[in-house]
C-alpha cells in the first residue's frame, strides 16, 4: 500500500497545514463566487445555458469550459475545513495525476468481476451500474431488499446498498459506537446478501450508512480487499474535511479503491448553472490529483428542486460531464438524484432522462437510484434499480443529439412536479420481498413506462430486449 | 429623503455593508426616524434580494452577503431606537445549527441567510453541533426560537435528543423549536413533539413569524408550513 498514492496523499496533507489561511466564510461567500464568475467572464461562458437542449452536443463549448475549469481548478484548489486552509495544486501535478492515472479499475473477483473503463461521449462501451444510494430501510427488510437489488447481473454491477435505520434495534447516531457497530453489521448483512443471489464477488463500495470515518472504520476490515472500494464525500464548494482523509487512508489500510465525491450546487455558492458546471469541472481535476481518487463522484445539483432531474441541472452536468471525458481519461462515477419514489411514473421518468444524459456524456459508471429523494424510510424497492441499470447501459452508443431529442419529449411528462414530486409507494406496497417479484401493480406500471420510452425512441429492447421482463415472475423464494 | 431610502435598499441587496451603515448614519443624521429608515429602506433591500433569490436570478453568497449587511445595519438601527421602537422593529432571535454528525452546510445556510434579511438575530452555530451546544448558545443571547436540521438519517436521532436536553434542562417554555430538513418529515416531527415543521428555507422564514405570533413554545398543534403541498 505504500505507492506514490501515499506520498502524494501526505504532501496534499502536509500542504493542508502550510497553505494560505482563509476564513472559511471568505472562501464561500467571496472567493468561490468572485472567482467563478471571473472565470465565466474571461471565457465568455456567461448566459450559455441552453433550456431547449438540455443534453448538448456542442464540443467546442464543452472544450471551453474545460478549459476554463482548468484555470478555476488551479486558481483555488481545495479548502480544508479543519486548518482553514487552502490545498493548492500545480499544473504539473494534474499533469502528473493524469499520466499515472489508470486505464481501467477491476471491480469484484471471480465471475462477478466487473471492469471501469474511462467513457468518452456517445460511447459505445457499456458502462457500470452500482445499486443503490443510502436509502434508509428498515432492519429486517434489509437482506431480502439488498439480495434483490443484486437479483439480475445483466442489471447491477457493484453493490453499494441501502441504508440501516436501526442496528439490533438500536436508532443510529452518526460519529459514535452506534455507526461503527453499524459498519461492521452492514457488511456482513451484504455479503451474506449477495451469497444468497449467487454473486459473492461482486464488489462493494463502502458502509452506505456511514456518514463519518466511525462508519467506515467499523466496516471496512468486512469487505477488505482490492476489489471493493471506500467511498468519501466532501463537502460543497471545493472543500474537504481531516474526515475524508481519514476514510481515504482506511480505504488504503484496507487495499480498497478509493470513489471520492464533491458535488456543485445550482443556486448554492457555485451560483448559477455555468457557474456549477465550472465548479464541477474544477472538483473533477482536483479530487483524483489532491485526494488520489481512483474514479470521482461528482454531479451538479439543483437546490431549488432538491434534485438534479430539471433542464438546467441536466444541462450543467452534460457539459460538465462531456468536458472531462473529452479531455481527460478520468473515470466518473455520475449520480441521478430523482424525486419521485418507487412504483411512479415520475421516477421512472427522471431517471430515465438523468441516466440518459450521464450515459451519452462519458460516464463510467452511476449509483442509483435516488426514489422518492431519499426522504423516506423503505420507499425504495429493487425494481428503481433494475430500471436504472436498464436504461443507463442501454443508451450505451446513442448520439447526444438523440438523447437530447428524446430527452426533450419525456421532460414535459415530469417537469411541472418536481417541486412537488410524487412519493410514490413503500416497498410492502409494490414488492414482494419475500419472494423477490415486483406486484402487479408496480410490474403493469413498469411494462406500460418501458414500452412508453421505447415508443418514444429509447433503445431499451436494442440491449437487453424483453429477457429480465418474463423473469420478473418467477420467484426466487428467500431462505428465511 | 425618498432616494436616500432607496439607496439603503439597493446597497444592502448588494450586500454591500459597508456603504450601507454609512448612508444609515447619513438618514439618521439628517433626522430620519430609525423605524423609517428599517422599513422604508433596509427591509425594502431584503425583499429585492429574497424575490432574485427565489426566481433564481441571486444565489447563496447573495442572500448570505445581504443578509450580513442587514445585520451590520441593524446594530446601528437598534442602537439609535428608543425602548418602544426597539419593541416594534425586533423580530425575533433564533440559533440555528446542523445536528450532530452532519456537515452538510449549504440548506441551512440559506435559512440563516433568509432569516437575517428578514430581520431575525441570527445566531448561527454551524454544523456537526453538539446538543448542549444548542442550549449553551440560546441561553447565551436569549433565544427565542432553536432550529436543528440534518440531512442524514443518522443525525435525527439528536434532534429528538435536543428537545429532550431543553425539556430537561427546563427552558421547553421558554424557546420554541423548529425542525427541517431532508429526511425530517412532518410524522417524525410531529412524533417527537416540536413546535414547527417547514419544508423550505422560505416556509422556514414564514414558520418562525408563526411560532412566534401564535403560540407559545411547548404548547399547541405544531406549527406546519409547505409551500410544497
Amino acid at each position: 500500500m505504500f505507492n506514490y498514492k501515499v506520498q502524494r496523499l501526505l504532501n496534499n496533507l502536509d500542504k493542508a497545514y502550510q497553505g494560505p489561511i482563509i476564513p472559511m466564510k471568505e472562501w464561500d461567500t467571496r472567493i468561490i463566487p468572485k472567482t467563478i464568475k471571473g472565470i465565466l467572464k474571461k471565457y465568455n461562458l456567461q448566459n450559455t445555458l441552453d433550456m431547449e437542449n438540455p443534453i448538448s452536443s456542442n464540443d467546442e463549448l464543452a472544450d471551453t469550459f474545460f478549459r476554463a475549469g482548468w484555470e478555476l481548478a488551479l486558481e483555488l484548489g481545495l479548502y480544508c475545513e479543519d486548518t482553514e486552509r487552502v490545498i493548492k495544486v500545480t499544473e504539473e501535478e494534474i499533469l502528473e495525476c493524469m499520466r499515472d492515472y489508470p486505464s481501467q479499475l477491476i471491480l469484484g473477483e471471480g465471475q462477478d468481476q466487473v471492469v471501469m473503463k474511462p467513457r468518452r461521449p456517445e460511447d459505445p462501451h457499456t458502462p457500470l451500474l452500482a445499486a443503490s444510494l443510502g436509502i434508509v430501510c428498515s432492519e429486517e427488510n434489509y437482506l431480502p431488499l439488498v439480495q434483490g437489488i443484486v437479483k439480475y447481473n445483466k442489471l447491477v454491477d457493484v453493490l453499494h446498498g441501502p441504508t440501516l435505520a436501526t442496528v439490533f434495534g438500536r436508532e443510529i447516531r452518526s460519529g459514535t459506537p452506534y455507526e461503527t457497530l453499524m459498519g461492521n453489521y452492514e457488511s456482513h448483512l451484504k455479503k451474506e446478501a449477495l451469497w444468497r443471489a449467487g454473486r459473492p464477488g461482486m464488489a462493494c463500495t463502502g458502509v452506505a450508512g456511514a456518514v463519518t470515518e466511525y462508519g467506515h472504520l467499523g466496516g471496512a476490515p468486512a469487505v477488505a480487499g482490492q476489489g471493493n472500494v471506500t467511498m468519501s464525500l466532501c463537502p460543497v464548494e471545493l472543500k474537504c474535511t481531516f474526515s475524508n482523509f481519514h476514510r481515504i487512508i482506511q480505504g488504503l489500510n484496507y487495499g480498497h479503491k478509493l470513489r471520492i465525491g464533491g458535488f456543485s450546487y445550482i443556486g448554492g455558492y457555485a451560483g448559477s448553472p455555468e457557474g456549477a458546471a465550472l465548479a464541477n469541472i474544477a472538483t473533477d481535476l482536483l479530487i483524483p490529483t489532491i485526494l488520489q481518487a481512483d474514479y470521482t463522484s461528482s454531479y451538479v445539483y439543483d437546490i431549488h428542486l432538491f434534485g438534479n432531474c430539471g433542464r438546467k441541472a441536466l444541462w450543467a452536468n452534460s457539459v460538465a460531464h462531456q468536458a472531462v471525458s473529452r479531455n481527460t481519461g478520468f473515470m466518473r462515477n455520475k449520480i441521478v438524484n430523482e424525486t419521485g419514489g418507487p412504483c411512479t411514473k415520475m421516477f421512472m421518468y427522471e431517471s430515465a432522462v438523468g441516466l440518459m444524459n450521464h450515459c451519452v456524456s462519458g460516464a463510467s459508471k452511476t449509483t442509483q437510484p435516488r426514489s422518492a429523494g431519499g426522504r423516506y424510510t423503505d420507499y425504495i424497492t429493487p425494481m428503481e434499480a433494475w430500471w436504472c441499470g436498464d436504461v443507463f447501459k442501454s443508451c450505451a452508443g446513442m448520439t447526444r443529439k438523440e438523447a437530447n431529442e428524446i430527452a426533450n419529449k419525456i421532460l414535459p411528462k415530469y417537469e411541472e412536479k418536481l417541486m412537488a414530486p410524487d412519493k410514490g409507494l413503500p416497498v410492502n406496497e409494490c414488492f414482494d420481498l419475500k419472494n423477490q417479484v415486483p406486484l402487479e401493480n408496480y410490474r403493469e406500471l413498469y411494462t406500460e413506462v418501458r414500452e412508453e420510452l421505447i415508443d418514444i425512441g429509447m433503445p431499451l429492447d436494442k440491449c437487453f430486449g424483453d429477457w429480465y421482463m418474463g423473469k420478473m415472475e418467477q420467484r426466487h423464494r428467500l431462505f428465511v | 429623503m425618498e432616494e436616500l431610502l432607496k439607496k439603503i435598499s439597493e446597497v444592502v441587496a448588494e450586500g454591500e455593508a459597508e456603504e450601507a451603515v454609512a448612508l444609515v448614519k447619513e438618514a439618521l443624521g439628517k433626522g430620519v426616524g430609525p423605524l423609517t429608515i428599517l422599513n422604508e429602506g433596509a427591509s425594502k433591500g431584503m425583499d429585492i434580494v429574497s424575490e432574485q433569490y427565489n426566481l433564481g436570478e441571486a444565489y447563496l453568497p447573495e442572500l448570505v452577503l445581504a443578509g450580513d449587511a442587514m445585520t451590520a445595519v441593524l446594530d446601528v438601527l437598534f442602537a439609535s431606537m428608543d425602548k418602544e421602537e426597539l419593541a416594534a422593529s425586533r423580530v425575533g432571535t433564533v440559533v440555528i445549527g446542523q445536528a450532530k454528525g452532519d456537515v452538510h452546510d449549504i440548506g441551512k445556510n440559506i435559512v440563516s441567510a433568509l432569516l437575517a434579511v428578514n430581520g431575525f438575530e441570527v445566531h448561527d452555530i454551524g454544523t456537526d453541533v453538539p446538543v448542549k451546544k444548542f442550549i449553551e448558545t440560546a441561553k447565551e443571547v436569549k433565544a427565542d426560537i432553536v432550529l436543528v436540521s440534518t440531512l442524514l438519517t443518522t443525525s435525527l436521532p439528536y434532534l429528538s435528543d435536543t428537545l429532550q436536553y431543553i425539556s430537561d434542562s427546563g427552558f421547553r417554555d421558554k424557546w420554541y423549536y423548529g425542525v427541517g430538513g431532508g429526511p425530517v418529515t412532518p410524522e417524525f416531527s410531529k412524533k417527537l413533539g416540536v413546535d414547527g415543521w417547514s419544508r423550505t428555507a422560505f416556509d422556514c422564514v414564514e414558520m418562525c413569524k408563526k411560532l412566534l405570533t401564535d403560540k407559545k413554545p411547548g404548547q399547541g398543534e405544531i406549527i406546519m408550513v409547505d409551500s410544497e403541498a
